[in-house]
């Protein structure tokens, strides 16, 4: 699925004052392309993200998934485009602590069944934990696995309605260095064997010039 | 469904204390209804049951109809037209005047017919025996009171035979006395009731001596009580007037649901603080759950999804709170007929105190039940219906940033 964003501009209001979080960004993401944003904190790495995955509406200008232009006006069709194509990991992990593992997994699929029934949708995602290497934690609680293994089954989670991209906002930021590096790896896998396009927020520059392309972005501004 | 219920069960289940808490201030809300309107109904059923015992449901009695100042007397083609419809068994008559004894005691004369007797079965004679119906004897009958005052100022007793005068209102409403002689040939128990201060001679000779050819009233039995209501309607289509102890029980049944429905809305206020206390805890928990909210959206539920998951969380509270107030409100109607069935019974006293002893004085109807299952889910639902709303509006970005 290829992604563009035309004149992208989003600044809001804090009090009087303007704080100006996308300026003009313009990008072009290939099909199956991985891109790593970086930045530093504030710059609007995370606005960028939010935007591209219509949870925020931007000020000026136009995103285009798969060609297709989205009108940020249309709140019913935000939430399409969210189920569809659209799959996030967040730096939190941000799993239900009610749900175990593979309830999580499956949570997504709840708000999107195409016509799977709950079985075919436990299967999948079943296969999903499979993917990340955690079958055997499927019935645990988040409350009893380790960071590594929450990030995982959120991973899993953004699989869950097979959307073409992955947006993932400093998935590794709240991992050592070791896990962090576990993660990327299966990102890169996504990437290359299931052809996921993956927008992932950064401050690891190191890791991420090894896998992806890069884009610095500072005060809302993409820097060539 | 089942899954979105399943969701919120186990959602529900994280909070297990406060659940209980607020599904326990539901129930005794719905208790304190179903209690005091089992009070009322209880005292409803004991005061018809007492009707029941004390009148007979059969029984319909008719008298001369009045409207718009004209009279519908009762005549014989009427008595015939009652007699013929479906249900009614038998027809009495009577006709009533007042005739003066020769030391001018006054004598409430009633002509009846053996029918009558039927019907009234207080009238059981002490001594001598009951006029021969339709021969045309001077025999009389005396209720009990009249008998002792006969006795005392007359100097009459059984056997002995007297001379009345009748008066009558001839043409042109002059007056004339008309003289006739009375053999006293029984004597009644007493009744207890107006029957005591009567004189009963056979209808016929009444009807003669009056010189009338309508009858004062009369009583109609049916084979059912359940018939009662249409065969009175029947007579009073003729232009008659009929009542039935259906009309009291029919008042009594007016009067109480009228205050069952006033105590069981100001009990009801109860269910406004249980109300509120599932909005606020809703409120809680939609505040608790922000960040899971925000979450639900990016990945991908709608409005209406957030909306679904939080009223359905209301209504297991609704159910629970439902079924746990129609089990505490079983126990608090025991609780009111035990306790207050004794201070009932004492207020009241005698007879009426007597007969609220043998029964209960509450009454746990299905449908109370029901009601208050009902009241239940219904308000927890709508208590729910604000939180849910503000669950389902939160901005999906905002929610998501909230620690």
């Amino acid at each position: 699925m290829t992604v563009e964003t035309r004149d992208l501009t989003k600044y809001y209001w804090m009090g009087k004052e303007k704080v100006v979080a996308l300026d003009s960004v313009n990008l072009k993401m290939e099909e199956g392309a991985f891109i790593s944003v970086v930045g530093p904190s504030g710059s609007g790495k995370s606005t960028l993200l939010n935007v591209i995955g219509c949870l925020d509406a931007p000020t000026k200008g136009e995103v285009y998934l798969a060609g297709w232009k989205v009108d940020y006006r249309n709140k019913k069709s935000l939430v399409r485009l969210r189920r569809k194509f659209v799959g996030f990991v967040f730096q939190t992990f941000n799993l239900i602590p009610a749900l175990n593992a593979v309830e999580n997994v499956e949570y997504p699929m709840y708000f999107n069944k195409e016509g799977r029934s709950k079985s075919e949708r436990r299967e999948s995602a079943m296969k999903l934990l499979d993917m990340v290497g955690l079958e055997k934690r499927a019935n645990h609680l988040p409350s009893e696995l380790s960071g590594g293994e929450l990030q995982r089954i959120a991973i899993a989670r953004a699989l869950a309605n097979d959307p073409k991209l992955i947006l993932a906002d400093e998935p590794t930021g709240n991992l050592d260095s070791r896990t962090g590096k576990s993660i990327l790896n299966l990102l890169t896998r996504l990437n290359n064997e299931e052809g996921k396009n993956i927008i992932m927020v950064t401050h690891d520059l190191e890791s991420a010039k090894k896998m992806s392309k890069i884009i610095r972005i500072l005060d809302g501004r993409i820097l060539e | 469904m089942k899954e979105l219920f399943s969701l919120a069960c186990r959602q529900l289940g994280r909070k297990k204390l406060r659940v209980f808490l607020i599904v326990l201030g539901i129930a005794i809300g719905v208790a304190a209804v179903i209690g005091v309107t089992s009070l009322g109904e209880g005292i409803r059923v004991q005061a018809v049951d007492q009707i029941k015992a004390s009148h007979d449901l059969t029984t319909i009695e008719v008298s001369a109809g009045v409207e718009d100042g004209s009279v519908t007397l009762i005549t014989d083609s009427k008595l015939k037209a009652i007699e013929r419809e479906e249900h009614v068994l038998f027809v009495a008559p009577y006709v009533k005047d007042s005739y003066v004894a020769q030391n001018n005691t006054y004598l409430a004369v009633k002509g009846i017919t053996s029918e009558y007797r039927r019907v009234q079965s207080n009238l059981q004679l002490e001594i001598g025996d009951w006029f021969d119906e339709g021969k045309k004897s001077n025999e009389i009958v005396l209720g009990y009171d009249v008998a002792k005052r006969l006795a005392v100022v007359e100097d009459l007793g059984l056997g002995d035979e007297f001379t009345v005068k009748i008066r009558l209102y001839g043409e042109e409403s002059r007056l004339k006395d008309k003289p006739a002689v009375f053999k006293i040939a029984g004597i009644l128990k007493s009744a207890g009731d107006e029957h005591d201060n009567q004189v009963f001679i056979d209808i016929k000779h009444a009807k003669e001596l009056d010189e009338k050819d309508s009858y004062d009233g009369l009583f109609v039995k049916v084979d059912d009580p359940a018939f009662a209501a249409s065969v009175r309607d029947k007579i009073e289509g003729l232009g008659l007037t009929a009542h039935s102890a259906q009309d009291v029980i029919d008042e009594v049944n007016k009067l109480m649901v009228a205050i069952t429905l006033v105590l069981g809305f100001f009990s009801g206020i109860s269910l406004v603080v249980g109300a509120l206390m599932v909005v606020n805890t809703m409120i809680i928990s939609v505040y608790e759950r922000t960040k899971e909210i925000g979450l639900s959206k990016a990945l991908g539920a709608s409005d209406f999804d957030i909306m679904k998951m939080f009223l359905a969380e209301c209504v297991i509270i609704g159910v629970i709170g439902g079924i746990l107030g129609d089990l505490l409100g079983i126990g608090f109607s025991v609780l009111i007929d035990l306790v207050g069935k004794p201070f009932l019974v004492s207020a009241l006293g005698g007879e009426l105190g007597a007969g609220l002893q043998l029964g209960s004085i509450t009454v746990v109807t299905p449908g109370i039940l029901a009601a208050g299952f009902a009241i239940s889910v219904v308000l927890s639902i709508v208590s729910g219906l604000y939180p849910a709303r503000r669950a389902a509006r939160l901005n999906p970005l905002d929610a998501l940033r909230q620690i």
